[in-house]
């Protein structure tokens, strides 16, 4: 179930900008913590049950080792624990440690997020409007490349059956391959002679192209954007005023509980549980619908 | 009223001696089903391409096209683009886009059309041509019939006033390939479409056309409809190539010289064959066929697939073919005939059962002692064999390979060439010779292996009936020579005109071997069109000779 996936690619596109740009650079930790704990939520609706364990058996050793990395080789920080091979292991360098694996974990699961939800058409949409000709030619490439690859499967087969590529020895592997090769460089070209007469055929090259797209922008759509743009709005202010500033050197400093920065923490809380609500909603209300029937 | 109109139209390609076109004056009524046809080399496609200036090849061209009062210099880019359609013969080339919705709306794009009435264009041009189901799918996921109607319909939803094809059906299977004619049928009967159609298939076309243009060496021959071409045609000249294209029924009909109307489809010349012959007796055709007893190629219990997850597509598949034979393999697409002769061929491993070849298990054979002298395989496209730029470089290279002493290559290709008739085509490059020829020279490099047995995938998709007859007599004068020939086809013709047995591929099994004459007339549908319009009389005719003789035979008027 992808109920966020349907949502306009450009608004999905600033949502996924918002939340990596605070995931990536701001290190206060409760941000850090709500990035990673949505960015976990969200990617747990979005797979199936068997991928999930796959993925804690990767993320977490991960973690571990990118937590336990830092103290190791860090020794800035005023609270030493204990010494290893002589060398202080501080308080501040763990919890550093522990604040960039959240960062790094975090950030990747985002970006496995994004991968699932803006696939390669959403993403050409939205950058072939500012260079049409590249959508253009991205496309005509994807639809190139199996064709490209069936081909070469199929000289392959009728050299093997020739005898060709029988021969054990190396020099005549290379011989052949590449001779395939060269001819595989004709047949694209003759190829390509026959998709540009398609093309002039349909008009291609008149002036006023357009671009035709399936995706439509829905009121759902201008809400959502709006949310996220206000909120936003706010988490960058309070970034911007030194509200979430944050610091582990050389002692962890005190955690900003005021109200102006309680209300920073909700607002990205909000954006970043944000897919997470919107799965469970649309899970929930198929649930209801089936149950109904 | 009239739509298009050609006046004294001669083509010449630059640097060639002779005319492509010469001469041409047509004139085309909006609204007609026009279906041009002839050899292939006559100068169709150059006649075709010319029609629309987007297309028009580079040479020196003299003569005019108009379109509605227009000649081509004045006509509106936009216009020409939209409103004569183009459709070329290979599905997959000319598909632009990767998703099937923006392949249909690419045209519309070009135009530049507002993308609000795009959507409504597409999705109603969709619906039309049932493409809603693969709507969102990669347009490499399709089949070969569904990439040509999405090329179709790719033209269509620009809203065309004349569709030209260039051989559309030549690269599909015949199922494939009638769906695509009758939707072309539909789109003529129920939007008033003008369709101007290169066809070499013609038993289904030829019936339905308002006019049929035959071509010969770049010039209308005829242009009439299609009964009177079929009435007048054996009168012009009795041994024309051409002949062999045009449908059963006309070819029986000529071929009899009875004064009567010129029957087109099965239904036409079945009743033909009745009013002329029904009282007469005559006996049928002889099914005598006697094999050598040595066994050549022999599946036992053959089980195949392609990955572990796959359903098979082999199930026990027990075939023998005799040394010296001529085997056909008929049936449906998909079914796995292709996979049978890549088991064969060692291509593919079975996972159960035997392959022996030449009595002895294909395991055995070792490198490519399988390939040398004893089985070659001609695969569907024939353009995959090639690797060089040159004919006569691709076969020094299989030569060397194979290890041939430097002196008596080029022997072997001169030897080889002449008996397939190739050699004044060695000196050019693969890709510039045609459909028929490349199939030619495909065989000739294969044989250079000196095979015993003989595998042929398709040869007889995208050939003219000419080259069909070419082929014909090429495989005839291997066999002579002792060559065991397999071949997989579609072509229930070609199969009965050749084979020795002829056996039906089905659900992973092979089925009925049997001679053409007895396996044909066993079946109902799956048949030859001179079987169905002839088995009522004599059973066991399945080409047009044999019903051809046995009419004489019975002595009718």
């Amino acid at each position: 179930m992808k109920a966020f996936g349907n949502y306009h690619p450009a608004t999905l596109m600033i949502y996924f900008i918002s939340v990596l740009l605070v995931a990536m650079f701001v290190s206060n930790l409760v941000l850090q913590l709500l990035s990673l704990s949505g960015a976990i939520l969200f990617s747990v609706m979005l797979q199936k049950r068997s991928e999930i364990l796959g993925n804690i058996g990767f993320y977490i050793p991960l973690f571990l080792l990118i937590a336990i990395t830092n103290p190791l080789f860090s020794h800035n920080g005023v609270t030493p624990l204990f010494f290893l091979n002589g060398n202080p292991v501080t308080f501040e360098a763990i919890i550093y440690g522990i604040a960039i694996a959240v960062m790094i974990v975090g950030v990747m699961i985002w970006f496995k997020c994004y991968g699932e939800i803006m696939s390669s058409d959403k993403f050409l949409y939205l950058f072939g409007k500012a260079i049409p000709k590249l959508s253009l030619v991205l496309s005509m490439a994807f639809r190139f490349i199996p064709l490209f690859k069936r081909q070469l499967q199929k000289v392959n087969k009728a050299q093997k059956a020739l005898g060709l590529y029988s021969s054990k020895s190396f020099m005549d592997k290379l011989r052949s391959s590449s001779s395939v090769f060269m001819a595989m460089i004709s047949w694209s070209l003759e190829n390509s002679m026959d998709t540009s007469d398609s093309m002039k055929a349909r008009g291609y090259g008149l002036k006023g192209r357009t671009t035709f797209t399936l995706f439509r922008l829905y009121s759902d759509d201008i809400v959502l954007m709006t949310l996220c743009v206000s909120l936003m709005a706010i988490t960058f202010t309070g970034i911007a005023t030194g509200l979430t500033d944050f610091h582990y050197y050389p002692y962890i400093s005190n955690l900003n509980r005021s109200p102006s920065a309680i209300i920073i923490y909700i607002a990205f809380g909000t954006i970043s549980f944000l897919p997470f609500v919107i799965e469970v909603k649309e899970a929930l209300a198929w649930k209801y619908y089936i149950s109904k029937i | 009223m009239e739509i298009l109109h050609i006046e004294n139209l001669s083509f010449r390609y630059p640097k060639a001696e002779k005319y492509a076109i010469e001469n041409i004056n047509l004139s085309i009524n909006s609204g007609e089903f026009i279906v041009v046809c002839g050899e292939s080399g006559c100068g169709k496609t150059t006649l075709l391409k010319l029609l629309k200036k987007e297309l028009a090849p580079a040479g020196e061209k003299s003569g005019k096209v108009f379109y509605n009062g227009l000649s081509q210099d004045e006509l509106d880019d936009k216009v020409s683009a939209a409103e004569i359609g183009y459709v070329l013969q290979n599905p997959d080339s000319q598909i632009v886009t990767d998703k099937v919705w923006h392949e249909l709306a690419f045209g519309l794009e070009n135009l530049g059309i507002p993308t609000e009435t795009i959507r409504r264009r597409v999705g109603e041009m969709a619906s039309y041509f049932g493409i809603h189901d693969w709507f969102r799918k990669n347009t490499d996921e399709l089949s070969g019939g569904q990439k040509q109607l999405l090329n179709l319909a790719a033209i269509m939803v620009m809203q065309p006033k004349i569709l030209i094809l260039d051989e559309p059906t030549s690269q599909l299977d015949p199922i494939a390939a009638s769906d695509f004619i009758a939707t072309l049928q539909k789109l003529n009967r129920e939007l008033g479409l003008t369709i101007i159609l290169a066809e070499h298939r013609l038993e289904e076309v030829f019936p339905i056309a308002d006019r049929v243009i035959l071509m010969d060496k770049g010039k209308v021959l005829l242009c009439d409809t299609p009964k009177n071409i079929g009435q007048n045609f054996g009168k012009i000249q009795d041994d024309h190539p051409m002949l062999l294209a045009l449908p059963s029924a006309v070819r029986i009909f000529n071929a009899l010289q009875i004064k009567d109307e010129c029957p087109l489809t099965v239904k036409e010349g079945r009743n033909f064959l009745d009013k002329h012959f029904s009282n007469f007796k005559c006996a049928d055709v002889e099914l005598d066929y006697n094999y050598n007893n040595e066994v050549a190629v022999e599946l036992k219990n053959v089980w195949f697939r392609y990955e572990k997850d796959l359903p098979d597509i082999l199930c026990g598949t027990t075939v023998k073919v005799y040394k010296g034979e001529f085997y056909c393999i008929l049936g449906g697409n998909g079914t796995g005939k292709t996979t049978s002769l890549n088991v064969i061929s060692g291509l593919n491993k079975a996972y159960r059962g035997k392959v022996i070849v030449d009595g002895k298990p294909i395991k055995e054979y070792k490198s490519n002692s399988l390939y040398y002298k004893k089985i070659a395989f001609l695969p569907q496209n024939p353009e995959t064999v090639f690797l060089k730029d040159n004919l006569k470089e691709d076969f020094l290279e299989i030569l060397e390979a194979l290890d041939v002493p430097k002196n008596e290559r080029e022997e072997k290709i001169i030897k080889v060439s002449e008996k397939i008739g190739i050699t004044h085509l060695l000196n050019k490059h693969p890709y510039d010779l045609s459909g028929g020829e490349q199939q030619k020279c495909a065989l000739a490099k294969i044989l250079l292996l000196e095979p015993t047995i003989l595998l042929l995938d398709e040869p007889t998709k995208g050939l003219d009936a000419y080259s069909k007859y070419t082929l014909k007599t090429i495989l005839a004068e291997l066999k002579k020579d002792g060559i065991t020939i397999i071949i997989v086809t579609h072509d229930v013709e070609f199969a009965a005109e050749n084979a020795d047995r002829c056996a039906l591929f089905f659900d992973g099994e092979i089925l009925s071997a049997d001679t053409p004459s007895r396996f044909f007339s066993e079946n109902n549908f799956y048949t030859t069109a001179a079987n169905r319009m002839a088995r009522h009389l004599w059973s066991h005719a399945v080409t047009c000779e044999q019903v051809i003789n046995c009419c004489k035979k019975s002595g009718g008027d």
